[in-house]
C-alpha cells in the first residue's frame, strides 16, 4: 500500500492544484476571490505566480497552506501534495506539513519583533524535527551559516530589528530550510529590498534550491523577477489564472490579452538604447490584447535654455544625539556636496538605493529639510536669500508629489478641497476660479470633473496619485519633484501614470526631478540621470550614456542587479555576495573628501578615484 | 543598561525633590492646625508653647529645611494627633492597603487577561460581545454603590461573607496579613472584588484591543505558516506582544489602586491608609498628610521605574533605544 502511494507520488507533480475556488464571506455573502485555478508544480521546478494587487496570487498561497480563517473563507477543489489532498487532511496533519514539508516565506518584516531570531529557529526545529534545545541551537547556527550570515553563532540571540532587510530575509530562508521542505512558497520575498540585495536573495534561493532539490512557488508582481527565476509562470488576473506555461513562452508569445497588456507595461532595462528622449509605454487593452500605437517622443528640452533649477554644493547633514546628556555622537551625511542643473522641459532622475540621499536631496530643494550649506537657485534666484514671502512665491514654482498618495491626501477633505487648497492659500484667485481650474486639471490628469466632491478613499491608488499631480499642477509650477511617485503602483497603473507625466511635460513644458530606485522606470522617463551613493553623486550624464556606458563601479553594480524582464537574458551566476548597503553615518570629526569628476563624454561626469568601495561586482551580463 | 538605569534613578530623585516642595508648601497653606488641635480656652502662653513645639513659628523655608533634614534621617515628623512618628503610623496601616490592592490587581490580571484574550480571539461570538458590554458597566458603576450592593447581597441577604474589618490576621515577614487565615480571606474578598471591578474591565478591554491589533500582523501569519499549534501561536507569539501595553497600564493602575482605595476602605471599614488619610485631613494632621503624600510619590516613582524595566524586558526595541543609537 505504502509502495503504491509512493510510486504514485513519484510519478506525478509535487503539487497539483485542481479547480481551486476560494470564496470569502462578506456581509453574509460568499464572494469568490479565486475561480477554478489549476496548475502543477513539478519536482525541483520553480513556478512563478504573477499578477497585480488583488489578482489573488497571495490568496492562492494561503489556500494551499490553509492559513485562511475558517469562519470567513471557503476553499473548494483539490490541492494534491505528494499525491495527498491537503484539503481533506485534518488540522493536526496539516500543521505537520506547514513549515515542514511546505515552508513559506513572506516579506522580510515577518519575524516576531519580541523574540530573537534564534528563538524562531529553535521553535521551528523542535516542533518538526523533535530536536532537544541544544541540538536545535547547533542546527540553527549551521542553517544561518548556510544562508551566509556572517558570524552566525553570535547573531542567534539578536532580534529582527538588529538585522538589515536583506539579512532578515536570509534568516527567514534559513528557517524555511530548517526542515528540508519539498516545496518553498515565497510570497513577495524581495519586494521591499533594494535591487542589489534582491539580486543576492534571488541567487541564494536558486542555489539552495539546487542543493536541496526543492520546488519553489514564487509569488511576485515583478515581471523582471519572474523572468529571472522561474521555469514556468502562472499569470493571474482578478482571481483567474489567465495563462500558464513555460516562462520563456509567456514572455515570447503571450496568449491571453491580459498577459500582453501586462508585458507591454513592464519597463525593460536596455530597451531605450539609442533613444535620446523619454518614451511612453505602449497601451495594450486588457480585454482584447491589442496595442495602441505609441506616440513618438517630442523633444521638450532646449539645450540653450537657462536652467530652471541649479543646485550648487548642496550639503544636508543630520546630527545624531545620544548619551546621558544628549550630546552629539555622530552625523548622517545624507547629502554631501551635490551639484546639478535642470533645464526647462527636462527630466533629471536621481537614482540609488536606500540611504543614498536621493530623497533628502529632493526635500532639501523643497526646504522641507533645512540644508546645512549650499545654494539652490530657482530661475536665477537663490532660495536662501529669500525672506518668507519670497520663499512662498518661489514654492509655487516648485511642487512635490510623494510616494504614498494615501498619506498625502487628507482623508476628510474632498479632493476638490484638497486640490484647490494651495491655490486659495496662495491667494491666486477666487473660490469659483479655483474650482473651475481644479475641474479642468482633473480632466487633464485623466479623471472626471464631477469627481471633485468625492473623498480620497473612493479612489484607487493610481487615481490618487493623479489627484496629487492635479494638486501640484494647480499652482502652475515649472518644476515638479516626484519622490518615488510611481514606486508603489501596480505595473499597469505605473505605466499609465508615467505616460501622464510625459504627456504633461510635452504639453506644459514641465521639468521633473524624478527620484526613484527603479532603474527600469528611470530609463524610460529621463533625459539625464544622476546616480547617488552614500550622499554623493558618483555619476551624472545623459540617460543613454549612463545606461549604455556606465563608468562608475557603483553604477555598473546597480544596473547589473536589475532583473531583466527577458528569460533569454538571464544573468550568469558566479558566486554569491552578502555585501550590505553601507550607511552614511560618520563620526563628528569626519571631513568629507574632496571629489573630482572626469568628463567621459559631453555632459557625462564620473567621480574620479573610484576607491569608494562598493563591493565586488559579482554579476556580469553577456 | 546600567547607565540607563542610573539616568532613570536620577530622574526619579528629581521628581521626588520637586514633589516634596509642592507637597510641603501645598499642605502648609491650608488652614491652621493650631486652631483645631488646641482647645479654644487655652491661654496665650500655652498657645505659643504649642506653636513653638510644633515648629510653626519659623518661616516656611526654614520649616521646609527642617523637614528635609529630618527626611534624610527617615523622620517625616510627628503626628499632631497620635503623637507618634507619622511614618510609623502610616506604615502600620500600609500592609492592609497593599494587601487589598494586590488582591484587586491579581484579580484584574487573572480574570481580565483570559477574558480579554477570549473576547479578542472570538470577537464575533455572543459571549465576547456580552463581555464587552459588561465591561462598560465595570467602568461606569460608581465604586461606592457597587460596594454597598455587594454588602447588601453577599453579607446582609446571603450572609456568605463578613462586611467589614480585616478579620483574623497572621504574621508573615513581621507584618500582619489577612490572606493567611480563612477568616481574613473571607473579609478580604468583598473589598477586593469591589476595588478590582474597574481594573478587570480595563485589563480586559486592553487585552482585547491588543489581540485584535496583533492577530492580523505578518508575524502571526508567519508563525502559523511554520506549523506551530494554535495554542503556541496565542500563548507565545500573541501574548508577549500584547503584554507590553498591559504591563504599563497595570503598573500605573497599581499605584492608583493604593492611592485611591479610600472609598473602598471607608465602605468596608478596612483599616488601611486610605481611611487614615481621610481622618487626618479632617483634623489637619499635617505630618501625616505630608508623609502620606511623599510615600505615594515614592511609590509611583518606583512603580514607574519597575514598569520601564519590565517594558525593556518585554520589548527588545526599547532596549536598543535605551542604549543610544547603535
Amino acid at each position: 500500500m505504502t509502495g503504491h502511494v509512493s510510486l504514485r507520488a513519484e510519478a506525478g507533480p509535487l503539487l497539483a492544484v485542481r479547480n481551486l475556488t476560494t470564496s470569502f464571506q462578506q456581509d453574509g455573502l460568499w464572494t469568490p476571490v479565486l475561480r477554478d485555478i489549476s496548475f502543477d508544480i513539478g519536482r525541483s521546478e520553480t513556478v512563478a505566480v504573477v499578477g497585480e494587487s488583488g489578482s489573488g496570487k497571495s490568496v492562492t498561497a494561503m489556500s494551499i497552506m490553509q492559513l485562511l480563517p475558517r469562519s470567513t473563507s471557503r476553499i473548494e477543489g483539490q490541492i494534491l501534495f505528494e499525491g495527498n489532498d491537503l484539503l481533506a487532511l485534518p488540522d493536526a496533519e496539516m500543521r505537520k506539513i506547514r513549515g515542514n514539508r511546505i515552508a513559506m516565506i513572506f516579506q522580510e518584516s515577518s519575524l516576531n519583533p519580541v523574540y530573537t531570531v534564534g528563538f524562531h529557529m529553535v521553535e521551528t526545529l523542535r516542533r518538526h524535527r523533535g530536536f532537544s534545545a541544544a541540538q536545535a541551537r547547533k542546527e540553527a547556527v549551521r542553517l544561518l551559516d548556510r544562508v551566509r550570515i556572517p558570524s552566525a553563532a553570535s547573531r542567534l540571540d539578536d532580534y529582527a530589528h538588529q538585522f538589515s532587510g536583506g539579512m532578515r530575509q536570509r534568516v527567514m530562508i534559513a528557517i524555511a530550510l530548517a526542515c528540508k521542505p519539498r516545496l518553498l512558497i515565497a510570497d513577495e520575498p524581495t519586494t521591499a529590498l533594494d535591487v542589489t540585495i534582491q539580486a543576492q536573495i534571488l541567487e541564494l534561493i536558486k542555489e539552495l534550491q539546487d542543493q536541496d532539490d526543492m520546488s519553489v512557488m514564487f509569488i511576485t508582481h515583478d515581471m523582471g523577477v519572474v523572468a529571472e527565476i522561474s521555469d514556468r509562470t502562472v499569470v493571474m488576473y482578478h482571481g483567474n489564472a489567465v495563462e500558464e506555461g513555460p516562462t520563456s513562452q509567456i514572455f515570447s508569445s503571450p496568449q491571453a490579452p491580459y498577459t500582453r497588456a501586462l508585458l507591454a507595461a513592464v519597463p525593460r532595462l536596455g530597451s531605450m538604447r539609442g533613444l535620446q528622449d523619454p518614451l511612453r509605454f505602449p497601451v495594450v487593452s486588457k480585454k482584447t490584447g491589442l496595442a495602441e500605437p505609441v506616440p513618438a517622443s517630442v523633444p521638450t528640452v532646449d539645450p540653450a535654455a537657462k536652467p530652471i533649477l541649479e543646485v550648487r554644493n548642496l550639503v544636508t547633514r543630520f546630527d545624531i544625539k545620544g548619551g546621558t546628556f544628549g550630546g552629539l555622537t555622530g552625523r548622517v551625511h545624507a547629502v554631501e556636496n551635490v551639484s546639478f542643473d535642470l533645464r526647462p522641459g527636462e527630466t533629471l532622475s536621481l537614482v540609488g538605493e536606500s540611504g543614498c540621499g536621493k530623497s533628502t536631496t529632493g526635500r532639501s530643494i523643497m526646504r522641507l529639510t533645512q540644508p546645512s550649506s549650499g545654494q539652490i537657485i530657482v530661475e536665477g534666484t537663490e532660495m536662501s536669500a529669500l525672506n518668507r514671502n519670497g520663499l512662498r512665491q518661489m514654492r509655487k514654482q516648485v511642487q512635490m508629489i510623494f510616494q504614498d498618495p494615501v498619506a498625502s491626501l487628507n482623508a476628510r477633505m474632498t479632493i476638490g478641497e484638497a486640490i484647490t487648497e494651495p491655490f486659495l492659500a496662495h491667494r491666486m484667485g477666487t473660490r469659483s476660479q479655483a474650482r473651475d481650474k481644479a475641474a479642468d486639471l482633473l480632466e487633464r490628469v485623466g479623471l472626471r470633473a464631477d469627481m471633485l466632491n468625492r473623498l480620497p478613499h473612493e479612489f484607487s491608488g493610481g487615481q490618487r496619485q493623479r489627484i496629487s499631480l492635479a494638486r501640484a499642477l494647480i499652482l502652475d509650477p515649472k518644476l515638479i519633484v516626484a519622490d518615488e511617485s510611481v514606486s508603489a503602483l501596480d505595473v499597469s497603473v505605473k505605466a499609465q501614470v508615467v505616460n501622464l507625466l510625459l504627456e504633461l511635460q510635452e504639453r506644459l513644458g514641465l521639468s521633473y526631478l524624478f527620484i526613484s530606485h527603479d532603474m527600469a522606470v528611470v530609463e524610460r522617463v529621463s533625459h539625464r540621470v544622476a546616480v547617488m551613493y552614500l550622499g554623493e553623486i558618483v555619476e551624472i550624464g545623459p540617460r543613454d550614456r549612463v545606461f549604455s556606458d556606465p563608468q562608475h563601479p557603483y553604477t555598473k553594480k546597480l544596473i547589473s542587479a536589475v532583473p531583466i524582464s527577458d528569460p533569454e537574458r538571464r544573468n550568469i551566476r558566479n558566486g554569491l555576495s552578502n555585501d550590505e548597503i553601507k550607511s552614511p553615518i560618520r563620526p563628528i570629526n569626519f571631513v568629507p573628501p574632496q571629489r573630482d569628476y572626469a568628463e567621459v563624454s559631453p555632459g557625462h561626469l564620473v567621480m574620479k578615484d573610484a576607491a569608494v568601495s562598493v563591493g565586488p561586482i559579482k554579476r556580469t551580463r553577456p | 543598561m546600567l547607565r540607563w538605569l542610573f539616568e532613570r534613578l536620577f530622574q526619579a530623585c528629581l521628581v521626588i525633590a520637586a514633589m516634596s516642595i509642592i507637597v510641603f508648601i501645598g499642605v502648609n497653606v491650608i488652614g491652621n492646625p493650631v486652631d483645631i488641635l488646641i482647645p479654644p480656652d487655652a491661654s496665650q502662653a500655652e498657645r505659643l508653647r504649642a506653636i513653638e513645639y510644633l515648629g510653626l513659628d519659623k518661616p516656611l523655608w526654614a520649616q521646609y529645611l527642617d523637614f528635609l533634614r529630618n527626611l534624610f534621617r527617615g523622620d517625616l515628623g510627628t503626628s499632631y494627633v497620635y503623637g507618634a512618628p507619622a511614618l510609623g503610623v502610616i506604615l502600620q496601616r500600609l500592609p492592609a492597603t497593599i494587601e487589598l490592592a494586590l488582591a484587586a490587581m491579581l484579580m484584574a490580571i487573572v480574570i481580565g487577561i483570559p477574558l480579554g484574550l477570549y473576547a479578542g480571539l472570538r470577537a464575533d461570538r455572543w459571549p465576547a460581545k456580552l463581555l464587552m458590554t459588561g465591561s462598560i458597566l465595570g467602568f461606569s458603576l460608581p465604586t461606592f454603590w457597587v460596594g454597598l450592593m455587594l454588602i447588601m447581597v453577599f453579607s446582609v441577604q446571603l450572609g456568605w461573607v463578613p462586611a467589614s474589618g480585616r478579620g483574623d490576621t497572621a504574621e508573615f515577614l513581621g507584618v500582619q496579613w489577612s490572606f493567611l487565615t480563612r477568616d481574613g480571606l473571607s473579609h478580604l474578598l468583598l473589598p477586593a472584588i469591589n476595588l478590582s471591578l474597574f481594573k478587570v474591565s480595563l485589563v480586559m478591554r486592553l487585552t482585547r484591543a491588543g489581540v485584535q491589533e496583533v492577530l492580523p500582523q505578518d508575524y502571526i501569519r508567519y508563525a502559523r505558516a511554520r506549523g506551530l499549534t494554535e495554542k503556541r501561536v496565542i500563548w507565545v507569539h500573541v501574548l508577549k506582544n500584547i503584554m507590553i501595553p498591559v504591563v504599563t497600564i497595570i503598573g500605573l493602575e497599581f499605584g492608583s489602586l493604593i492611592a485611591f482605595s479610600v472609598v473602598t476602605e471607608t465602605i468596608f471599614a478596612w483599616p488601611g491608609m486610605g481611611k487614615l488619610i481621610i481622618d487626618s485631613i479632617n483634623v489637619l494632621d499635617r505630618p501625616i498628610i505630608v508623609a502620606y503624600l511623599m510615600l505615594i510619590v515614592l511609590m509611583f516613582v518606583c512603580i514607574n521605574l519597575i514598569v520601564d524595566i519590565l517594558y525593556a524586558f518585554l520589548d527588545p526595541r526599547v532596549r536598543l533605544s535605551a542604549r543610544g543609537t547603535k
